[in-house]
C-alpha cells in the first residue's frame, strides 16, 4: 500500500479538463495530459453545444431560418444572417434593392469589429491583462446600442438580414451615430495599440503555426494570415458589394500568437475603412424587394443547390444549401471556421505547450464554440 | 472571364469520363462514380485545390442515395471545384480522403460518419464527436423523425403537464 502511494505520488503525469463549464473555456472542453508542466497531448471534446441546426432548419422556412441563422455563432450573429440570406437569395435569383447591399455591408462589418473586440477581451482575460477585458466589453457596448437602434435587438437582430434585403431601413439618425461610435473604435484600438509588456511576454513566440501545418490543418480567416497568407473571401471570391470598397489585407508572418491578436487590430481598422466607405456612397431607396416586403411564411424555394462562402470574423464560413423546390429547405450544410480552429488546429498547438500557455493558445484562435458545435 | 475554368474543365473531362458544368465564374461542379472519386481528388490537389473547404452529405430519401459533395477551393486561381458522388443509402461505404487532406478531412468526416452513419475506408478515427452515449439511428437520416424519438424517450405520456406533445 505505502509503496502504491509512493509510485503514485512520484507520478507527474495527470488528465486536466479544460470546460466544457469552465469559466475561462466557453461551452467546450479539452481533455489535455499533462506531464510535469508540459500538455503531451490534447483532444478536443465538442458537443457541450450541439443544438442540430442543420436539421432544425430542413423543417423550417426561410422566414423562421433567417432567426435562427442568429444564433449560428453568438458572437458575430449579423454576419451568419447574411450568409443564410445569401443562400435563399442566390437560389431564389433575387437581385436586393442598392440600399439593401450597403445596409448589409455596414452591418457585417460592425459585426466584424463587435467580434473582434470581444476577441481581444477575451484573449486579454485569458492571459490575466484584465484591464484588457473591462476597456473591450466597455466599447463594444456602443456598437451594440447602435445594433439596437437599427435592428431592434442588442445581441440577435431576429433576422434582421433576411432574404430579399434587410428588415427595416437605417433610422435617420443613423449614419451620425454610426461616425460617433467608429470615433469611439478608433480610442479603443489606440488604447489596444499600447505595448502591454504583460501581454507581449505571454503572447509572443507562443503557439506558433507554420503556414504549411496551417494549410495542411484547414485554418483559414485571421489565423492563416498571421502565419503568412494573404487570403480573405471578401477579396478572392467577392461577394454582396466588397469588389466597390478599397481595404487592404493585414497578413504576419510570425504566426504566434501575437501575430494573430496584432492581425485582429489591423482588421478593426480596415473594417472601419469599409464602413466610412459605404456611408459616404450609400444611395437612397427600398431596402427589401417587394415580393418579400410583407413576410409570408411560406415561400416556395426553387430547386436547386448554392455553396456560399463568406468571410466572417473567425475565417471562412460556408452554407451549401440544397432544395428541392418545396418551401423548406431540403437539406443545409453549415461549414463554421471554428470546426477546423478549434478541433485539428487547437489540437496541433496545445500539443507540446506549457500548461499556463493553454488560455494564450486557446484565445488566440478567435474561438466561438457556437458555430463549431451547431 | 471564365478562361480559366473552362482549362480547369476540359483537363478533368480529358482523363476521365464524367458530367461536368460551369456554373458560374469561379464555380465549377462535376459529378462522378465513386470508383474515381481518390483519383480525381488527388488530380485536383495537384491542380491547386488545396483547401478542403467541406463536406457534406445529402440524403435522398426517394432515389435511396446519399450523395457526397466536396467543396474545393485554390487559393491561386481562386476557384471553387465542386465534386459529388452517390453511394447507396442502404450500405453507406465510401473511399476516405485522409490520404489527400489529412487531418482536415478527417474531422468533416467523422462529423459525417456520426450524424449520416456513412462509413469512411481507412479513416482511422470516427469516433463519436457531438453525440456523447446516443445509441439511436444516425440523427441526421430524413427517415428518422426527432419529434417522434422525443416523444418516446423522453416524455411521459401519463405525466399531465407533458400530454400536450401528444395531442
Amino acid at each position: 500500500m505505502i509503496n502504491q502511494i509512493e509510485t503514485l505520488y512520484q507520478d507527474t503525469d495527470y488528465d486536466l479538463y479544460f470546460g466544457p463549464a469552465h469559466p475561462g473555456s466557453g461551452n467546450f472542453g479539452v481533455k489535455l495530459k499533462i506531464d510535469g508542466e508540459i500538455v503531451t497531448n490534447a483532444r478536443a471534446d465538442p458537443g457541450y453545444l450541439h443544438r442540430g441546426f442543420e436539421k432544425l432548419m430542413e423543417y423550417r422556412t426561410p422566414i423562421q431560418n433567417a432567426v435562427i441563422s442568429d444564433r449560428l455563432c453568438v458572437l458575430e450573429p449579423l454576419n451568419w444572417n447574411l450568409i443564410h440570406a445569401e443562400a435563399v437569395d442566390e437560389l431564389m435569383g433575387i437581385d436586393i434593392p442598392e440600399r439593401a447591399k450597403y445596409i448589409r455591408v455596414i452591418m457585417a462589418e460592425l459585426s466584424r469589429i463587435q467580434s473582434h473586440i470581444i476577441w481581444f477581451g477575451v484573449f486579454s482575460k485569458g492571459t490575466g491583462f484584465d484591464t484588457g477585458f473591462k476597456i473591450a466589453f466597455g466599447y463594444r457596448d456602443y456598437i451594440l446600442d447602435l445594433f439596437e437602434l437599427i435592428t431592434g435587438g442588442r445581441v440577435y437582430p431576429a433576422g434582421y438580414i433576411c432574404p430579399g434585403g434587410v428588415r427595416r431601413d437605417f433610422p435617420n439618425s443613423a449614419k451620425d451615430k454610426i461616425l460617433k461610435v467608429l470615433e469611439k473604435i478608433d480610442e479603443m484600438i489606440r488604447l489596444e495599440k499600447l505595448e502591454n509588456p504583460a501581454l507581449k511576454a505571454r503572447a509572443k513566440g507562443v503557439g506558433i503555426l507554420g503556414l504549411k501545418e496551417a494549410l495542411r490543418l484547414g485554418a483559414t480567416g485571421p489565423v492563416l494570415r498571421a502565419s503568412g497568407m494573404k487570403t480573405d473571401v471578401r477579396k478572392d471570391d467577392t461577394y454582396e458589394i466588397y469588389d466597390r470598397f478599397d481595404f487592404n489585407i493585414p497578413v504576419r508572418e510570425e504566426g504566434d500568437c501575437y501575430a494573430r491578436y496584432l492581425i485582429g487590430i489591423d482588421e478593426m481598422i480596415e473594417s472601419i475603412k469599409i464602413i466610412k466607405q459605404a456611408l459616404n456612397e450609400i444611395p437612397k431607396g427600398e431596402v427589401i424587394v417587394s415580393s418579400l416586403k410583407k413576410p409570408k411564411l411560406s415561400v416556395k424555394i426553387p430547386s436547386g443547390e448554392v455553396y456560399i462562402r463568406n468571410e466572417v470574423a473567425r475565417g471562412e464560413a460556408g452554407i451549401y444549401m440544397v432544395s428541392d423546390g418545396s418551401d423548406k429547405p431540403y437539406r443545409v450544410k453549415v461549414r463554421g471556421p471554428d470546426f477546423l480552429h478549434m478541433i485539428p488546429v487547437l489540437e496541433y498547438l496545445l500539443r507540446g505547450t506549457q500548461i499556463a500557455d493553454v488560455p494564450a493558445v486557446y484565445w488566440s484562435l478567435n474561438i466561438c464554440p457556437a458555430d463549431m458545435d451547431r | 472571364m471564365i478562361k480559366k475554368e473552362t482549362e480547369l474543365l476540359d483537363e478533368i473531362k480529358s482523363k476521365y469520363k464524367l458530367e461536368g458544368k460551369i456554373q458560374k465564374e469561379r464555380r465549377i461542379c462535376i459529378s462522378i462514380t465513386k470508383n474515381n472519386l481518390i483519383a480525381i481528388l488527388k488530380e485536383l490537389k495537384n491542380l491547386g485545390f488545396i483547401h478542403l473547404s467541406s463536406i457534406s452529405v445529402t440524403d435522398w430519401l426517394d432515389e435511396g442515395n446519399y450523395e457526397i459533395t466536396y467543396h474545393l477551393w485554390s487559393y491561386d486561381d481562386k476557384i471553387l471545384f465542386t465534386v459529388k458522388t452517390k453511394i447507396s443509402r442502404d450500405k453507406p461505404e465510401i473511399q476516405s480522403v485522409t490520404p489527400i487532406w489529412e487531418e482536415n478531412a478527417q474531422i468533416h468526416e467523422r462529423e459525417l460518419h456520426e450524424l449520416f452513419g456513412v462509413n469512411f475506408k481507412n479513416n482511422t478515427d470516427l469516433s463519436p464527436l457531438f453525440l456523447e452515449d446516443w445509441d439511436g439511428p444516425p440523427p441526421f437520416r430524413k427517415d428518422f423523425n426527432w419529434r417522434e424519438y422525443v416523444k418516446e424517450n423522453y416524455y411521459d405520456i401519463n405525466n399531465k403537464r407533458e400530454t400536450v406533445y401528444y395531442d
